[in-house]
């Protein structure tokens, strides 16, 4: 990861999903920025640190259901068996 | 109530508020001071609370500056926080426990409320130009580490070396600077290297964090540097989250992690490590890498590189929780507790039934180490194992 | 800083019991524990302050501190996770804040029998990271899985998501040592037993001391029932075009009385179009989607899927969309650690304010579910037209038990409580008022799992338990004659004279 601060303060554009919400990074929801101007405004928030976060939680997911079993069973083949 | 605290409390009172109101208190079990003191009051939810209770007149700094002490700025409370984790990159609005310590530390030294050995700490730093981590620390001995290395001074790539690592953990760096030059890396070290700031910083004398920055930064342009090589991930914070922070726009300087760095190197094959290293380890996840910055993977792909080793691993969201207590000032301030965090931390590794606690934070090492030596566990460094699994000890 | 109303003899007191370093009188330290997540309107904060806090490190310490209170008439509060949603752990009277997080040590873990005993200051998600080593788990899951402690699901008699598989804190709890108000110390369990699973011997005392909301005293250390971790977990999540089908499926999932099924859970219009506002697995969901279930599976990996493939068929059957692997899976292991954030909150214009979730929740049965749910979309809609600073973030009903009888019914309502003055707050506490009264008119429980003592709610108590509250004001005045555990709380003072 190397670091520079041009690069990390550039965020990639945002794209309209609905109406309050934008996208950037691709599976990345974020708040249409219009609807925090008045009571709490955004921060400061470098590229690094939205996919730390990101990927953090997704990490934090998984950690999750190990900590509760050893496996998932996956819904989609148990679909896959009835349809078929 | 005094201006400043009334200042404080504006700045910081709506990110307190949100702390207050969910009351979540996700952050306490995986806070290394409160695993280890129980004690609610240094809980990263007490320290947003205070805010609120000083923006309506019920507390000044002068009643809680002590409590804020009790904080190693690992970032676990922030990150587990779920108005970071699971909804801070879409409001683009996270917990940012760190900085409120950081900044109620500050606001104490502003009003002169000070904790008597961080004053002496960050004089005898402002003195030497150096943290005081041994009695040697100065600037006349700072190269001291690479002696004999033959290392260029200057350059486009300098490789900056924290002063616990400069006077005390001397072989990290010579293992860096052994394997980068066995990789073919151009390198040099920096003209004359101050301590980088980002203590001073975190323990309130931001007048003079910011100085050292200030010399710092000149001092590379100066020499044209481009890219700064940082071995510590406390130097890595203070290169990626303070300098920003004092310089904005002006900060133009690559910085980058050697960890990664290594890490590239051995899978491009410029360096392969191959002197097998007979040891059963497990990994220390260094907080300033792991929970701060999501660094995490490649010094578990360096460890699994090196051959001979038996590495059990713990995952990195378990280590969430762990920490070494070497952080945010502790040890200086608070040794005693620093110490319980450290023992906290070895007895996990040892009920794994390691030999040996890698970590790759020189801060993390020496209560490491010392918590270690009761459980018979070697501390040691991520870098110097690697150097000796290349033929290149340091 | 030391600013406290007891007077020094005591603080020299308890010093002596516990320690100086375990005796704090700062205001800090009083602050910070005078607060749970229920929302209150924080310029009254300074009116819930502990005079002072101790920290005991045994169940002696304990027992020494209750009987100097006794012995002084001063006002105790147990304290342990502070996560609760009733106020329990929340100081009107001042007094001693007892401080159990120090008690978090596991004393016993017996593999033979499946049990291991704990101090009550001990948080489930610690307590299973070292049972994990043994292939074992103590499943007992709020939704503050991660923060909430042993002591505080004794206290509030929890609900666990998972409880349908495996019951709730009541059944998962074998037995505690308990310190009377008296500074008296008993064990209760099933009889006397410590690992006993069940007994008829003598009164079931148990239950007693469980939910009493730190009104009878304070558990310190617990023996617990273990399970083998599961081997394997299913999650689906399906979606629905209209409330009634959602309504209709989750009622056949959970009466198909599927041996491995831990919980399934309604979520209604108002809560799917709450998720659309920031979370990531339903904002790109297409608007035709108006309500939700989920449902969960523990146990081994063949009976999973044997039940897994029973539960999707019935689903598909009824008309249930499949929202996919990845949405399932990971909602559900968010569901582990759920609160809602500050951010979630919306003034009437869309804008993003900071709001602290309150959820209110009652049980109720099956059959009731959609009328409930209408009544009280009224009284949070009322709430709303009042005030900018309350707004509906929808409804969930859970599964309470195996047989799908009934539900834990929740509202979550965001609460701006900086903005929170006396008007708002007074409305506030008549809807929580409203809200219970219309659990018990579809002859429901005010609460499943937070228990019942808050301002508004606590009004109905009487009604709800009819003869059993004058039971609860004797077996009070028997234990505690002197009224100093958690005075203040559940209309007890009635037991001491105070008018009904």
């Amino acid at each position: 990861m190397k670091y520079r601060r041009s690069e990390e303060m550039s965020p990639p554009p945002a794209v309209p999903v609905t109406d309050v919400a934008i996208t950037r990074f691709e599976h990345v929801y974020e708040v249409a920025p219009e609807l925090m101007t008045e009571h709490v405004l955004q921060q400061e928030f470098p590229n690094w640190d939205t996919l730390r976060l990101v990927h953090s939680r997704a990490d934090h997911l998984a950690w999750m259901h190990r900590h509760f079993a050893h496996t998932v069973v996956s819904g989609e083949e148990l679909l896959h068996e009835l349809d078929g | 109530m005094p201006d400043a605290d009334k200042r404080f409390a504006e700045e910081w009172r709506d990110a307190a508020y949100n702390c207050f109101s969910s009351g979540h208190k996700f952050c306490r079990e995986v806070c290394p001071v409160m695993q280890v003191t129980r004690n609610e009051s240094w809980s990263p939810t007490a320290f947003h609370a205070n805010v609120v209770a000083m923006e309506k007149g019920e507390l000044e700094i002068s009643d809680v500056a002590a409590d804020y002490v009790n904080c190693t700025g690992c970032g676990a409370c922030e990150l587990r926080c779920p108005n970071s984790l699971f909804t801070g990159d879409f409001y683009r609005f996270r917990t940012r426990t760190v900085d409120l310590v950081k900044a109620a530390r500050a606001l104490a030294v502003s009003q002169d409320v000070h904790q008597d050995a961080w004053r002496r700490w960050n004089a005898e730093t402002d003195e030497r130009s150096h943290e005081p981590v041994t009695e040697a620390a100065g600037q006349e001995r700072v190269r001291d580490w690479a002696e004999g290395l033959e290392l260029a001074i200057g350059g486009e790539t300098i490789l900056f070396v924290d002063c616990e690592a400069a006077f005390h953990r001397t072989s990290v760096p010579r293992a860096v600077a052994r394997m980068l030059n066995l990789a073919g890396y151009k390198f040099g070290l920096m003209n004359e290297q101050w301590c980088c700031g980002g203590p001073a910083a975190e323990m309130g004398y931001e007048e003079q964090a910011r100085r050292f920055a200030r010399h710092n930064l000149d001092d590379w342009r100066a020499s044209g540097v481009r890219r700064v090589l940082v071995l510590d991930p406390h130097d890595y914070i203070t290169f990626t989250e303070d300098y920003p922070k004092y310089f904005g726009d002006d900060y133009d300087i690559e910085i980058v992690l050697v960890v990664e760095l290594l890490a590239e190197l051995v899978r491009e094959g410029r360096l392969t490590p191959h002197i097998p290293v007979e040891r059963s380890v497990t990994y220390h996840d260094p907080c300033r890498l792991n929970k701060r910055k999501g660094v995490w993977r490649e010094p578990r792909e360096l460890l699994r590189a090196i051959p001979g080793l038996t590495f059990t691993d713990v995952d990195r969201v378990t280590q969430w929780s762990y920490c070494s207590g070497g952080g945010g000032g502790l040890p200086i301030e608070k040794p005693e507790l620093t110490a319980r965090i450290s023992a906290s931390r070895i007895d996990k590794a040892a009920e794994l039934g390691v030999d040996t606690l890698v970590s790759a934070c020189p801060w993390s090492e020496r209560p490491l180490s010392e918590a270690g030596r009761a459980r018979s566990i070697d501390v040691v460094d991520l870098f110097e194992l690697l150097a000796t699994s290349l033929g290149v000890a340091p | 800083m030391t600013v406290t109303a007891l007077s020094d003899p005591v603080l020299g007191e308890l010093r002596q019991i516990l320690g100086d370093e375990h005796v704090l009188t700062g205001k800090a330290d009083r602050l910070n524990r005078a607060r749970v997540p229920a929302p209150f309107p924080v310029h009254r904060w300074a009116e819930r302050l502990p005079d002072l806090v101790v920290m005991p490190g045994s169940t002696e310490e304990v027992a020494e501190v209750l009987k100097l209170a006794n012995r002084l008439r001063v006002p105790v509060v147990p304290r342990d996770g502070g996560t609760g949603l009733t106020d329990g752990a929340v100081p009107l009277r001042g007094g001693i804040l007892v401080d159990v997080k120090r008690l978090n040590h596991i004393k016993d873990l017996d593999l033979d029998n499946r049990t291991c005993t704990v101090g009550t200051g001990i948080n489930a998600l610690k307590l299973n990271e070292r049972l994990a080593v043994h292939d074992l788990i103590y499943p007992d899951d709020p939704a503050s899985y991660p923060c909430s402690l042993v002591g505080g699901r004794i206290g509030t008699s929890g609900w666990s998501l998972i409880g349908s598989r495996y019951g709730h804190t009541r059944d998962l709890v074998l037995s505690f040592d308990h310190v009377l108000p008296s500074g008296q110390v008993i064990h209760v369990g099933d009889g006397i037993g410590r690992k006993i699973t069940k007994s008829s011997s003598g009164y079931q005392l148990k239950h007693l001391f469980m939910g009493h909301q730190g009104t009878l005293g304070i558990a310190t250390e617990a023996t617990l029932k273990l399970f083998p971790k599961p081997e394997a977990e299913f999650s689906p999540f399906w979606a629905f075009s209209d409330y009634a089908d959602a309504y209709r499926c989750v009622g056949l999932l959970a009466r198909a009385g599927v041996a491995t099924f831990a919980g399934a859970v309604l979520f209604d219009e108002w809560k799917v179009a709450y998720l659309r506002r920031d979370d990531e697995a339903y904002i790109p969901q297409p608007s035709s989607v108006k309500a939700l279930v989920c449902a969960a599976l523990y146990g081994y990996a063949d009976e999973v899927e044997a039940g897994g493939r029973r539960l999707m068929r019935i689903a598909r059957d009824a008309g249930a969309r499949y929202l996919g692997d990845e949405i399932s899976q990971g909602d559900w292991a968010a569901r582990h650690d759920r609160y809602a954030t500050p951010l979630h909150g919306r003034t009437k214009s869309g804008q993003v304010a900071p709001m602290s979730w309150h959820c209110e929740d009652a049980s109720i049965n099956y059959t009731n579910l959609p009328s409930v749910r209408l009544a009280w979309h009224e009284i949070a809609d009322r709430l709303r037209r009042e005030s900018d600073v309350f707004d509906d973030w929808g409804m969930f009903a859970y599964t309470n038990g195996a047989t799908g009888a009934d539900y834990l019914t929740e509202i979550d309502i965001g609460i701006w409580e900086q903005r929170l003055d006396d008007r708002t707050w007074a409305a506030w506490v008549r809807a929580k008022r409203d809200l219970a009264a219309v659990a018990l008119a579809h002859g429901g429980s005010i609460s499943a799992c937070h228990g019942s003592c808050r301002e508004g709610e606590v009004d109905l108590v009487p009604q709800e338990l009819g003869g059993g509250f004058e039971v609860m004001l004797q077996i009070k005045r028997a234990l505690d004659p002197h009224n100093i555990m958690n005075p203040g709380k559940y209309l007890l003072d009635q037991a001491y004279g105070a008018p009904s």
